[in-house]
């Protein structure tokens, strides 16, 4: 076999290796409770108690509860399972595999990207069905909501490397940066209105460039340059599978 | 049971075209964990289709091995290869030879036997129709197929056991990796374990077991290496280390009544350690003959009577107890953890 035909022979195995990763997290922790809270409830109630007796349209209000949504839900799968794991002695079955890391990365980030797309159907079939909003333009919703999905379940899977056995101790960090984002990426504060030793602190917030383009689909115009969007959106993934990759490695050190 | 593996499950009878490449080859293997050496300058080979035991007290640096050898942790200094493929630089191609089942039974308590066996089946990349027939042979060798539909949350330590040991065979390895493979278990479980090691073996699989259970490596392994401190103390066949240590000869004795002050049995000449194992007796020394005239005394003087008399050339335990230095307790009496 020719060193190219085994290169695309791995690249197969590391896909399939990631596709059962991820299969084997639906069925185990989808209706975890705990993934239920994190997941389902706590962006709604977060978005409840910031929408609720604010004077904005719906059709302002739906985009930026998808992308909640997307951030809690898509970043909330690995910072619960993967601790599980190590406390199970079940991640050494993953990190002892035939594939590389970048493919146990894959995996886990892929269970977290499903769900995710699952749970932002309710708000964006709630706006179309409950509050008839149209959607002016598809193209910008689809790819906003999967970049964003993936962007921030590979962000929950580099925060579960941090090396602890409890699920509680990788959430406290995630909120620290889960939190703060909603305020700095244009949710509820229009990006113009943020002051300006605020605006800085936007361009470096994921959530900023999906929520622009999920936002885009209901209101036809963006804050940035669509291709903008989608570029910064993978440039974070990028960052976020080779620092996971990076610090899954040295943590197993 | 070698039948059944032999005709249901058909683990490949392995070549040895290439007999120069060991299984595992260790050169100057170290490990510091901060200040803490776990192993230090450790070397060994494993030849193909051998069963090798790894031995070994609690910390000693069995798991910093294994955990090396699997690819899963990075060795400070030093290499190891799996037939031939570094397991730094070559990681994937060596873990593909190999089958791991590690110290705790490691599987998907929400998944069931079934499922575990086939999650394991495609993160190794065996292919649907191989898969599942070998799934089902190992299930049915390891007596869980009837149970295959059940989330393993309900299964016993034993089952679990079993469970784990056919997801490391899932992928027909070349080399396995035991880690306790029979620690705590029921009677059954040990019995299937120990006869799927001996099959392996017999059919040229290699077999890497780390065990706290000497007797089991006494039984199963061709050669022994005792580690203590991260370091090799000793690697040969099990009757080879015993006879390194010949002086280490002992009397076992049954007295009725047992004394109350069986203390006094160390003062008996040449008795160089005493040990109680339930209601006998083991005295360690270098001349038996002495020791049973001795103990004649020894039972008339505190009126007793000595009902039973047998006596041992070292065991692989005090080969082990030998090297490894383990402290005397309890008034000189040995235990092995």
């Amino acid at each position: 076999m020719t060193e190219q035909a085994e290169w695309f022979r791995q690249l197969r195995v590391e896909f399939i290796a990631a596709w059962a990763i991820a299969k084997k997290d639906m069925i185990i922790y989808y209706l975890k409770p705990n993934i239920i809270v994190s997941g389902m409830l706590f962006p709604l109630f977060m978005f409840l108690a910031f929408a609720v007796g604010r004077p904005a349209e719906p059709s302002v209000m739906i985009p930026g509860l998808i992308a909640i949504t997307i951030l809690f839900s898509a970043s909330s799968i690995e910072p619960v399972s993967i601790p599980i794991e190590r406390r199970m002695k079940t991640f050494d079955r993953l990190i002892s595999a035939p594939v590389s890391l970048h493919a146990v990365v894959l995996g886990e980030s892929l269970s977290g990207f499903l769900y995710s797309i699952g749970i932002a159907f309710v708000p964006f079939i709630a706006g179309i069905v409950i509050f008839g909003i149209p959607i002016l333009n598809a193209a910008p919703l689809i790819i906003g909501i999967l970049l964003t999905s993936f962007c921030f379940a590979t962000m929950g899977t580099l925060f579960a490397s941090y090396p602890t056995e409890s699920p509680g101790d990788i959430m406290s960090m995630l909120n620290v940066v889960r939190l703060p984002l909603i305020f700095i990426s244009g949710i509820f504060i229009p990006i113009e209105s943020i002051p300006s030793y605020g605006q800085f602190a936007v361009y470096f917030s994921p959530l900023t460039y999906g929520n622009d383009l999920i936002h885009a689909a209901y209101s036809g115009t963006t804050y940035f340059n669509p291709l903008v969007d989608i570029v910064m959106l993978i440039v974070f993934i990028l960052i976020f599978q080779f620092a996971a990759n990076r610090l899954y490695k040295k943590f197993n050190e | 049971m070698t039948a059944i593996i032999g005709s249901q499950v058909q683990i490949r009878q392995r070549d040895f075209k290439d007999d120069t490449v060991n299984a595992i080859e260790v050169s100057h293997l170290t490990k510091h964990f901060g200040q803490l050496v776990a192993l230090n300058d450790v070397n060994f080979s494993v030849t193909k289709g051998e069963t090798f035991g790894f031995l070994g007290p609690n910390g000693a640096g069995k798991t910093t091995t294994i955990r090396i050898l699997t690819g899963i942790t990075v060795p400070t200094c030093g290499d190891a290869k799996i037939f031939g493929k570094d397991i730094v630089k070559e990681t994937i191609a060596a873990r593909k030879q190999m089958g791991i089942v590690h110290e705790t039974s490691n599987i998907y308590t929400d998944l069931t036997a079934w499922q575990n066996l086939m999650f394991t089946a495609e993160l190794y990349d065996v292919r649907k129709a191989e898969r599942e027939k070998r799934g089902q042979d190992l299930l049915e060798l390891f007596g869980l197929w009837e149970r295959r539909e059940d989330k393993t949350n309900g299964f016993s330590k034993g089952m679990k056991r079993r469970l784990t040991l056919a997801m490391g065979l899932i992928n027909d390895p070349r080399l396995i990796f035991l880690d306790e493979p029979t620690s705590g278990l029921d009677v059954q479980s040990n019995l299937i374990i120990r006869d799927v090691i001996r099959d392996l073996n017999a059919r040229g699989v290699t077999v890497f077991l780390t065990t706290h259970n000497i007797e089991e490596a006494n039984l199963t392994c061709d050669r022994v290496a005792i580690i203590n401190r991260g370091m090799i103390a000793a690697i040969d066949s099990p009757e080879k280390l015993k006879k390194t240590i010949q002086s280490v000869q002992s009397v076992e004795i049954a007295l009725d009544p047992v004394p109350h002050q069986w203390e006094g049995l160390r003062g008996i000449a040449t008795v160089s350690e005493v040990r109680k194992m339930g209601d006998k007796f083991r005295l360690i020394t270098e001349d038996p003959q002495t020791v049973i005239a001795g103990v004649m005394a020894y039972a008339e003087r505190h009126n007793t009577r000595v009902i039973g008399v047998n006596t041992y050339g070292p065991s692989l335990e005090d080969v082990f107890i030998k090297l490894t230095g383990l402290e005397i307790r309890h008034h000189g009496v040995k235990t092995v953890d």
